[in-house]
C-alpha cells in the first residue's frame, strides 16, 4: 500500500486492519507521534489527514491511503520560509511542555484549528483541544501558546488576507 | 571514562554539593563533572534524569553562565551509566540545590583555571583577565584576548574545584535569568526527542509479556499452539510466572500474545475500592510518634471547643502520558538498557542483582522521560531484558496504556483522624493527628505530618498499612495526602468558631515564610469571607514541603456534579528562584495534577484487578479544567533555593474542597469529590 507522509510516497507493506500509528512510528519510521493510550482519548497520536486532525491510533492504516499525511516531523514544512512553523515556536517560546511527550499532538491539533479559524478565543482553544491530555499540566501555557501562534501567523499572512 | 582522548580541560569532583544544612548529601566518589573540548564546547555530566522538570536547560544555562560560553556550547549528558556519575536518582526536587550547584562550582573551576593559563602565558595578573563568550580577555587594554580552546594548546588538564571556589552572584546570571527558552525546546517542539520506545536497534524484537488476570495469580498451563502460527512469531519465553511473546513486529506480539491460551489460579483477595477506609486502620501496623509534646489531656481540658475529622484520600495513578518502555540487547555478557526511569543507577543495580551478574557488566541509558511524578520502575527494563536474554536480539518492550494503570504502582490510599482542641479566641491549643498510609515500605506518610500550627500539646503519628496495591512514589508522596487532612480540618475550625479561614490560620502560624506566602495569595487574589452556597466557593490552604513554603486559593464553581476550577492564586517561595519561569511552570503543573486528584481521580479495583485502567474510565485534567493560575514568586534571593517540582501539590486538593464546601455547604472530608457531589 502506499501512503503519501509529509509530501513524500512510502511504500509500506502492512495489514489493512493495522492502525495508522503502528504503522507510521514502526514501517515509515517517524517516532514523533506518540502512542498514549491507543482509544483516542488522549490525543498524543494526533496526525494531519488532508488537513484535519485525526487520532491515527483508533485509524485503520488503508483508511489513510491515497490521502495527504502530515505528522509533527512535517509541521515545518507547512510554515512558508524556513525553520520552526509558528506553532512550533509558539510552544517553544512560551516552553508550553515539560516532559513534552504530549506536545506533538497538541502542535499538529493546533495547526488544524488555525487552519480553519485564524483567531480563536479562549473558549474555541479549549474546545478544539479538549481530546489531548497533557499530565504535566501545562494548560495554561499551551492555551497561550496557541494564541501566540494565531498572532504570529496573523503577521504572516496579513497582507494576503 | 568520559574525559575522552582529545585535548580537553576536565574538571573532576564528587558530583554534589549542597549548602543546605537541611538537604545533606551524601559522600560520593569524584568523577568527571565537566569537560571544556578544544571545540570551545563544554559538556556537562550528571545522573540525574530529565523528565519534564526542565534540568536540562538548568543545568546548561548555569554552566554557561559561570564559564561565560554561550548556551549553545554547553551539552548537558544526563543518566547515561556509562558516562555520568553515580547518582541516587531524581527525586525530592533537589536537583537544582545540589547537582545544579556543583555543577556552577565545576565551571566557575574551569573559569579560574583558564584565566590562570592566560596570566601564565601573557606574564601578567590574573586579576586583570576576565572571560566573555567563550574567550579569556584583559580587562583593561583588552590588548590580549585567547579563545578557550587555545589555551589548552593541546594538553588534556584536570583539575579539581577549589574548595574555596566563588561562584557568581546571582545578579550576574544573566542567561539562566532571561533563560525564556529551553534547551531542549527545538527537539521537543519537532518531535525528534527520542522517548525510549522512540529507540529502535538493529535487528530488534519486540516483547509483550502475559499478564495475569489478576494480582498474585500464578501460571499454571500455557498453550501456544496458535500463537506460534502468527506471521512474525519469534519465540514464546516462560520462566516460572513471567511469560511473554516476542515478534518481528509490535503489532504482531501483541496479535500473538491475544492467543496464547493461558490458565491461572488466581488468589482470592476480596478487598476493594469500597473497602478502603475501613481495610487501611484494621491492617495498620507499627505507629510511629513522629513527634509528641505537651499534654493531649491537658490541652483537650483547656480546650473550648473541641473538632474531630476523619479523612480518606484514595489510590490514584501517576498515568504518565509515556506508558513504560525499555530496549534491551545482550553483547555476551554485557547487558545495556534504554530506558525511561528516575535512577539509572538504582535501575542498573536491581537489574544486575537480578540477572546474577556485576554492576558493571549493565548499562543504563536513559532516553528522554515522558513524564514520571514518581512512577517509572525498572520492571520493565527487566522484561525485556529477559527476553532478550532468551531470543539473542534485542528486545523492546512497551506497556500499553492499560498496562501502565495495572502496573505502575500507585500513590498510597490514606486514612487520617485528626482531632483538635480549640480556645474561644481560636488559638489551637491541642492537636492530635494519626495517619494510616497505605505501603510496603514503613512510614511512607511520614511528609507533611507534622503541622505548622503552634501548639504545646502535639502528638503526629503515622502508621503504613499493608496495601492491596502496589504503592510507589507520586508528587510530594504522602505530603499531598497530610496536607489535604490538616488544611480541611482547619476549614472546619474556622467555620466552628465563626471566624475566617484566613485569619484563623494566620492566628496560629508563627513561621514568618508561611505568614508571607499566607498573606500574599490572599491579598492578591482577593480574599474576603463568604458564605456562598450559591455555587461559587473560595477556599484557601496552605503548606511546605522540600523546603518551600506556598499557600493557594481557589475560586470555583459547583453546578450539579460538574465543578470548574475558575482561578488559583499561588504565592510559592523556594527562595532563590535560579529559573522563574521554570519554577512557574513546575507550580502550575503541580495545581493542575492537584485539582485531578482533589475532584475525579481513583483507582477503582475489586479481587485484585484494576477496573478503569484508562482515560476513558480514570479521568485526569484536560485543558477545558485549567482555571486561571497566577504565580507569586515570594521567596528571599537571600535564601538558597528549595524543591520546586513538588510542594506545589501540596495545598491544592484541600484548597478545592475547602472552596466546594464554601460553595455548597457541604462538608468535604474524602477525595475524590466529584463522585460524591
Ligand atoms: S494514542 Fe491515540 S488518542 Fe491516545
Ligand atoms: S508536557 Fe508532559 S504530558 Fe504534556
Amino acid at each position: 500500500m502506499q501512503l503519501l507522509v509529509n509530501g513524500q510516497a512510502h511504500e509500506v507493506d502492512a495489514g489493512a486492519e493495522r492502525t495508522l500509528l503502528s504503522v507510521l512510528r514502526h514501517e515509515v519510521g517517524l517516532t514523533g507521534t506518540k502512542y498514549g493510550c491507543g482509544e483516542g482519548n488522549c490525543g498524543a497520536c494526533t496526525v494531519l489527514l488532508d488537513g484535519e486532525a485525526t487520532r491515527s491510533c483508533i485509524t485503520p492504516v488503508a483508511s489513510a491511503a491515497g490521502r495527504e499525511i502530515t505528522t509533527i516531523e512535517g509541521v515545518e514544512g507547512l510554515a512558508d520560509g524556513d525553520g520552526l512553523h509558528p506553532v512550533q515556536e509558539a510552544f517553544a517560546r512560551e516552553s508550553a511542555f515539560q516532559c513534552a511527550y504530549c506536545t506533538p499532538g497538541f502542535i499538529v491539533s493546533t495547526v488544524a484549528l488555525l487552519e480553519r479559524n485564524p483567531k480563536p478565543d479562549r473558549k474555541q482553544i479549549r474546545a478544539a483541544l479538549s481530546g489531548h491530555i497533557c499530565r504535566c499540566g501545562t494548560y495554561p501555557r499551551i492555551l497561550k501558546a496557541v494564541e501566540t501562534a494565531a498572532e504570529l501567523m496573523g503577521g504572516q499572512t496579513g497582507d494576503t488576507a | 571514562m568520559s574525559a575522552g582522548k582529545d585535548a580537553a580541560l576536565v574538571v573532576i569532583g564528587p558530583p554534589k554539593w549542597s549548602l543546605d544544612p537541611e538537604n545533606p548529601v551524601p559522600p560520593e566518589d569524584d568523577a568527571v563533572l565537566l569537560r571544556l573540548g578544544e571545540d570551545g564546547r563544554a559538556t556537562a555530566y550528571s545522573g540525574k534524569v530529565e523528565y519534564g522538570q526542565g534540568i536540562r536547560s538548568g543545568f546548561a544555562y548555569a554552566v554557561a553562565d559561570e564559564l561565560d560560553l554561550p548556551v549553545d556550547s554547553v551539552e548537558v549528558v544526563l543518566g547515561d551509566t556509562r558516562m555520568v556519575p553515580y547518582d541516587r536518582g531524581t527525586t525530592g526536587s533537589a536537583s537544582t540545590r545540589t547537582v545544579g550547584l556543583q555543577l556552577r562550582r565545576a565551571a566557575a573551576a574551569a573559569r579560574q583555571a583558564l584565566i590562570g593559563l592566560a596570566a601564565e602565558e601573557w606574564a601578567t595578573d590574573a586579576g586583570g583577565i576576565t572571560a566573555e563568550k567563550g574567550e579569556v580577555l584583559e580587562i583593561d587594554g583588552a590588548s590580549r584576548s585567547a579563545r578557550f580552546a587555545e589555551l589548552l594548546e593541546g594538553r588534556t588538564l584536570e583539575i579539581d574545584i577549589p574548595e574555596q571556589i566563588v561562584i557568581k552572584q546571582i545578579d550576574d546570571l544573566n542567561l539562566t535569568a532571561d533563560a525564556a527558552r529551553r534547551v531542549d525546546a527545538i527537539a521537543r517542539v519537532t518531535g525528534t526527542a527520542k522517548y525510549s520506545r522512540d529507540i529502535a536497534l538493529p535487528g530488534m524484537l519486540h516483547g509483550k509479556i502475559l499478564r495475569p488476570p489478576s494480582y498474585g495469580a500464578r501460571l499454571q498451563q500455557v498453550d501456544t499452539t496458535r500463537a506460534e502460527q502468527v506471521p512474525g512469531f519469534v519465540a514464546f519465553v516462560r520462566d516460572g510466572d513471567f511469560a511473554g511473546v516476542v515478534a518481528e513486529r509490535e503489532d504482531a506480539a501483541e496479535y500473538a500474545l491475544e492467543t496464547v491460551r493461558a490458565r491461572w489460579e488466581e488468589t482470592r483477595v476480596d478487598s476493594s475500592d469500597w473497602s478502603l477506609p475501613g481495610l487501611l486502620k484494621e491492617k495498620a501496623k507499627d505507629l510511629a510518634v513522629l513527634r509528641e509534646s505537651g499534654s493531649l489531656d491537658a490541652g483537650f481540658d483547656a480546650a473550648d471547643r473541641i473538632f474531630e475529622g476523619v479523612y480518606f484520600v484514595p489510590y490514584v495513578a501517576n498515568a504518565t502520558m509515556e506508558p513504560c518502555a525499555s530496549v534491551a540487547e545482550w553483547d555476551g555478557g554485557h547487558l545495556t538498557v534504554w530506558s525511561g526511569n528516575r535512577a539509572p543507577f538504582t535501575e542498573r543495580a536491581g537489574i544486575a542483582q537480578a540477572f546474577g551478574i556485576s554492576e558493571d557488566s549493565v548499562d543504563v541509558i536513559t532516553a528522554e522521560v515522558g513524564g514520571s511524578f514518581g512512577s517509572k520502575s525498572s520492571t520493565v527494563s527487566y522484561e525485556a531484558a529477559r527476553l532478550s536474554q532468551e531470543v539473542g536480539r534485542p528486545v523492546r518492550v512497551a506497556y500499553s496504556r492499560e498496562e501502565e494503570f495495572t502496573w505502575s504502582t500507585v500513590r498510597p490510599a490514606a486514612l487520617i483522624e485528626i482531632r483538635s482542641g480549640v480556645s474561644s479566641d481560636g488559638e489551637i491549643v491541642a492537636w492530635d493527628y494519626v495517619a494510616y498510609h497505605a505501603g510496603e515500605t514503613p512510614f511512607r506518610g511520614r511528609r507533611g505530618a507534622d503541622t505548622p500550627y503552634g501548639t504545646a500539646n502535639v502528638r503526629i503519628a503515622v502508621a503504613n498499612a499493608e496495601s492491596p496495591l502496589s504503592s510507589g512514589s507520586y508528587r510530594s508522596l504522602g505530603g499531598a495526602v497530610n496536607h489535604f487532612a490538616r488544611e480541611v480540618h482547619i476549614d472546619e475550625i474556622a467555620a466552628g468558631m465563626g471566624i475566617d479561614p484566613v485569619e484563623l490560620r494566620s492566628r496560629n502560624l508563627a513561621h514568618p515564610r508561611y505568614r508571607r506566602v499566607l498573606e500574599v495569595a490572599a491579598q492578591k487574589f482577593g480574599w474576603s469571607s463568604r458564605s456562598g452556597s450559591d455555587g461559587k466557593g473560595f477556599g484557601v490552604a496552605l503548606g511546605h514541603d522540600v523546603g518551600s513554603y506556598v499557600a493557594q486559593c481557589v475560586e470555583l464553581s459547583v453546578s450539579g456534579r460538574e465543578v470548574q476550577v475558575e482561578r488559583v492564586v499561588a504565592a510559592f517561595d523556594c527562595g532563590l528562584a535560579l529559573n522563574p519561569d521554570g519554577v512557574r511552570n513546575q507550580v502550575e503543573g503541580s495545581i493542575m495534577m492537584g485539582i485531578g486528584t482533589a475532584l475525579w481521580e481513583a483507582m477503582e479495583f475489586d479481587g485484585g484487578r484494576v477496573l478503569n485502567p484508562g482515560f476513558s474510565r480514570y479521568r485526569v485534567p484536560r485543558i477545558t479544567d485549567a482555571p486561571e493560575i497566577e504565580v507569586e514568586l515570594v521567596g528571599d534571593p537571600d535564601t538558597p533555593s528549595t524543591g520546586a517540582g513538588e510542594p506545589g501539590i501540596v495545598p491544592v486538593a484541600a484548597a478545592v474542597a475547602n472552596a466546594v464546601t464554601d460553595a455548597t455547604g457541604t462538608r468535604v472530608d474524602q477525595l475524590p469529590i466529584v463522585p460524591r457531589l
